[in-house]
């Protein structure tokens, strides 16, 4: 049985929670005063600090970007283990990744380190524990930067205070059919707290998919700034099952839910944004009630799984993009298909 | 002394500047640390090009002697890329940085964590459940010194509440 920690709360809305740490060391130059050897120095400083600690070394292994494929490096991007900057150079860069990929250490990114923890649903405390005793390990040997005024002291002074980010993967398929995010978001911005796109183009957010943040990190605990984030997101989540009953009723509705599902049931190439605007529209399904049979942490995970540098790299083979878009129809029908 | 460059004109200028990870200090005159770029520093502040800090500064310092010991950086560095070049600038420039600070973040302190001290703010029952967590973990993991320190540290706090 899982570890009923690991499993958040509202997860018909709440796909994932993230917490960042961001930390940096007293005796070498921030980042964009950082040479190749400095850069090397830290992360045989971070080599060493997991080493010396056996409940660190026993469950993070080490990746060093330098020597990844593309395939690789964009395969972490896009299951949220570094992000999309770090991967643009990843010359002297490495991460530290546990074996449920629930935590990473990013070593010189912006700043020195970036710790992150993340779990399914909404489950804010415990992924902040987690980052938390992950930071006081380290610290132990690393000693991070720090004074008692700034707090954590930071390559851009911005972000000086907990350096803390908290983060909600949110799914918002009514809010964004109403329109109403692009009001939201602007308000939420003058609360400190910001909703943007997680797979954008342009203006449009594919999937309904959205991260909700804290900007605030000066002034504030962390307590106070997950406590603030969460009465916010709570308020999110009611504003969109509010507009559920109402749409879960139209024809219209429930006709593009049951084409989405036999679609995912039965084609035979995808591509990666069709599955996702389906898998939006069940997910849909399921949350209001037009779906039994299907779960959507089934597809939480599909949505990671589908995309197409990490289904490139489970196959183990090299694809082309007609071979990728058939085995990701092959891997949805495998598991939707009842 | 006379200037390292042109070994002509008395010293007005130390420069300190990094060449492969390497702190280097040049000491120049006038004329040369000018015509070497280092001039530059103090004329262009009067344009920082997007630069957060730069925005706060409009007059920059007209004296930029102070150096940073550990990266280098002076603080006319910092106010031209807008970012800090170490932990040590936080304290060299300090006195210059505050006022800058407050600006972005209005008069206020941090409240968070402090490094090492989280479990010193949660609530005895909570901070003894982690620690025995802790503990577990270390024994699972062979890590027998630190077992034995935690073990203490739990006895002491189990100690504290039971008297307290
Ligand atoms: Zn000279
Ligand atoms: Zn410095």
């Amino acid at each position: 049985m899982d570890d009923l920690r690991e499993n958040g709360s509202e997860q018909d809305v709440v796909i994932r929670t993230r917490i960042h740490l961001t930390r940096n060391l007293r005796d070498i130059p921030f980042p964009s005063k950082m040479n190749r050897t400095d850069r090397l120095t830290l992360v045989h400083k971070a080599m060493d600090a997991v080493e010396e600690n056996k409940a660190l070394s026993h469950i993070l292994r080490y990746m060093d970007m330098g020597s990844l494929s593309k395939t690789e490096a964009v395969s972490l991007v896009e299951r949220y283990l570094v992000s999309a900057e770090f991967i643009s150079d990843c010359e002297g860069r490495g991460v530290f990744i546990t074996d449920d990929e629930s935590m990473s250490i990013m070593v010189n990114e912006e700043d020195h380190i970036h710790i992150q923890s993340s779990l399914w649903g909404l489950n804010l405390e415990n992924a902040y524990q987690k980052a938390d005793i992950l930071d006081d390990l380290l610290n132990r040997s690393l000693h991070f930067a720090f004074d008692k005024d700034l707090g954590y002291l930071t390559q851009n002074p911005v972000k000086l205070g907990t350096g803390m980010r908290a983060s909600l993967i949110l799914h918002l398929p009514a809010l964004r059919g109403s329109g109403g995010i692009v009001r939201i978001s602007s308000n939420l911005s003058k609360l400190g707290l910001s909703l943007r796109g997680v797979f954008e183009t342009g203006e449009d957010s594919k999937g309904a998919v959205y991260q909700l943040s804290n900007q605030v990190t000066f002034g504030i605990s962390e307590q106070e700034a997950i406590a603030n984030l969460k009465s916010i997101a709570t308020q999110l989540i009611h504003q969109e099952r509010a507009l559920w009953e109402e749409l879960a009723e139209k024809p219209e509705i429930q006709d593009t839910v049951s084409r989405s599902l036999a679609i995912l049931q039965s084609a035979k190439m995808m591509a990666y944004d069709e599955f996702l605007q389906l898998a939006s529209n069940v997910r849909f399904g399921i949350s209001v009630g037009l779906i039994g049979d299907i779960r959507s942490d089934q597809l939480n995970r599909l949505i990671i799984a589908m995309q197409p540098a990490t289904l490139t790299l489970r196959s183990g083979k090299k694809l082309t993009q007609n071979e990728r878009r058939i085995l990701r129809a092959n891997q949805v029908r495998d598991l939707l298909y009842k | 002394m006379l200037c390292e460059s042109c070994g002509k004109n008395p010293v007005t200028t130390h420069v300190k500047t990094i060449i492969n990870g390497k702190l280097t200090e040049y000491l120049l005159c006038a004329e040369c640390a000018q015509r070497l770029g280092y001039g530059n520093l103090l004329t262009e502040l009067g344009c920082n090009y997007g630069s957060l800090l730069g925005e706060f500064f409009g007059e920059a310092e007209r004296t930029d002697s102070v150096r940073c010991q550990c990266c280098g950086s002076s603080f006319n560095d910092i106010v031209r890329s807008g970012k800090v070049g170490c932990a040590e600038c936080y304290h060299t420039f300090y006195d210059r940085l505050i006022p800058l600070i407050q600006r972005i973040h209005g008069d206020t302190n941090h409240r968070g964590k402090v490094p090492g001290g989280s479990m010193l703010r949660k609530p005895p029952q909570e901070q003894l459940s982690l620690m025995r967590r802790e503990l577990r973990e270390a024994i699972r993991t062979e890590n027998f010194e630190q077992a034995a320190n935690l073990r203490d540290r739990i006895k002491e706090l189990e100690g504290g509440n039971s008297h307290g």
